[in-house]
Formats: C-alpha cells, structure tokens, sequence
C-alpha cells in the first residue's frame, strides 16, 4: 500500500471515529434541502419513474439516473463550504 | 534547501487538495443514494405522488377547525360522562371516572394495595356502603396520616425503596472502586 493511500486510509478512518463524518453528511443534507437541490432532484425522480413505471423502479434504477445529475447541481457555494470544513480537518489531523 | 522545502508543502496542499475533493465526491454520492432511498420508499408506500391530488380531493380532506370537532371533523367528547359498566362488580360508573375505579376494584392500581389495607383495619369502624362510594376520592386521604392505625403496606413500600438505595449505593461504590485502581 503507498504511502499515500495508506494515509488517505487512515484519515477517513479518524473523520469516522470522531464523528465528522457524520457531521459533515448532515450539513451537507442541510445544506441541499435548503438551496433546493432536494426538490430539484425530486422532480427529476418524478420523470424517471413514470418512465419506468411506478412498480419496477429499482433503488438502483434511481442511482444510475440520479447521481450524474446530481452531482452536477450541487452549488458551488455549498461545495465551497464543505471542502473548507474537510481542509480545515486535515490540517488538523494529517501528519 | 529552502525552494526544495516550499515545492514540497505546494505538493503536499495538491495532495490534501485531491484527498479533500474525494472526501466531498463521497459525501454527495451518500446525499445522493440517501435520496433514493427515501423516494424509493415513498414510491413503494404509495406516497411519492400525494401532493400532486387534485384541488378538489384536497379540498375533501381540508383541516376542520370548529369547536367541539377535531381536526378530522369528528365529535371528540361524546363519550366524556357515558356510563360504562364495571365487568368486576358490575356498578355503573361514570367514563371519566371508570379507569381509576378499575385500578381498585381489580386491586392493581399503584395504591390499590394501601387503600385495601386501611380499608381492612377501619372496615369494622364504617358503614360498608357508604365507604364504597368515596372509593373514588380516596386519594384526597392520602396526605392524612393516623397515627393509630398501622399502615403495613406504606412500611413495605418504605422498606423496599430504602433496600433498593442501598443496593444501588453498593453498586455504585463498587463501581468507583474498579475506576480509581
């Protein structure tokens, strides 16, 4: 294993055991709903499963069409916010 | 010696750069399938597509605001002073009243056991039928303390209580002890 994935390891292991992962995913679930991402994303649900029909739709069917998209709509303020969070943790706890 | 030191911190910040912009792509893929999961469910339950009713159904089931209604437009205190018959001793006792009749009658209430004990000891003394009707307001006695008649079960209760304070108390020393060696 590098040097460099080892020490990626063992910093997502720290961001999990001492919480800040999970801190981190409730801003960010925060942070989604409030600038409208949540119902955006929800319209977007609505087309892919009347395309789909209402009783096959798959959590997986969902992913595929749903993470592209999302990703694309996350503001960039709000990314802004948490990479400084995360920067500010790795500076703290990566040596 | 000091260029090599400063390419080395810039190669670090990309490298904490990158490390930080996986960490972000990880959260917004977990934001993302924790959305599937919750449409997925609604979908599943039936209620993904609720707000898009119709105005008219909406207006079916519109919030009732009127008095003596509840939220559902249905009468909530019919039943308040019904009588309903006790399946013990088969008196007619009024609803409000009925819950704590059958914590005595059926002795399992919290002082049930109190309550028949005082009774055993001044039931010589009184009129059987006219305790049985201040059954109810029994607990207004509660505070008032005879010296003469021996309350047994409230020296139980006590005994019991103060058995459980010391058991707890060893407990706890016995805790300490384990923390301080």
């Amino acid at each position: 294993m590098s040097k460099e994935s080892r020490m990626k390891a063992t910093i997502n292991q720290k961001l999990t055991e001492m919480g800040e992962r999970e801190r981190l995913k409730e801003l960010l679930r925060a942070k989604l709903t409030e600038c409208g991402w949540k119902d955006q994303m929800k319209a977007h649900c609505k087309e892919v499963i009347k395309e789909k029909g209402l009783e096959h739709v798959t959590v997986e069917d969902l992913m595929v069409e749903i993470t592209p998209k999302g990703r694309a709509l996350v503001p960039d303020s709000v990314k802004k916010e948490l990479l400084h969070r995360i920067r500010a943790f790795l500076a703290q706890h990566a040596t | 010696p000091c260029v090599d030191r400063l390419l080395l911190s810039d190669l670090c910040d990309v490298k904490m750069d990158g490390l930080a912009q996986d960490i972000l792509s990880d959260l917004v893929e977990d934001a993302c399938l924790g959305l599937c999961f919750e449409v997925h469910r609604a979908v599943k339950q039936g209620y993904f597509f609720l707000d898009d009713t119709d105005q008219e159904s909406m207006r079916d089931f519109e919030i009732v605001d009127q008095p003596g209604l509840d939220v559902f437009g249905q009468v909530y205190n019919q039943w308040k002073n019904k009588e309903c018959v006790c399946p013990n001793c088969s008196r007619s006792i009024a609803a409000s009243r009925f819950a704590p009749h059958l914590e005595k009658c059926l002795g399992m209430g919290r002082n049930s056991s109190r309550i028949a004990n005082r009774r055993i000891v001044t039931g010589n003394n009184t009129n059987n039928k006219s305790e049985s009707d201040q059954e109810d307001n029994d607990d207004v006695n509660d505070n008032d303390w005879s010296y003469g008649a021996e309350k047994k079960g409230d020296v139980v209760m006590l005994l019991y209580f103060f058995n459980l304070f010391v058991v707890t108390l060893n407990i706890r020393l016995y805790q300490m002890k384990f923390t301080i060696t």
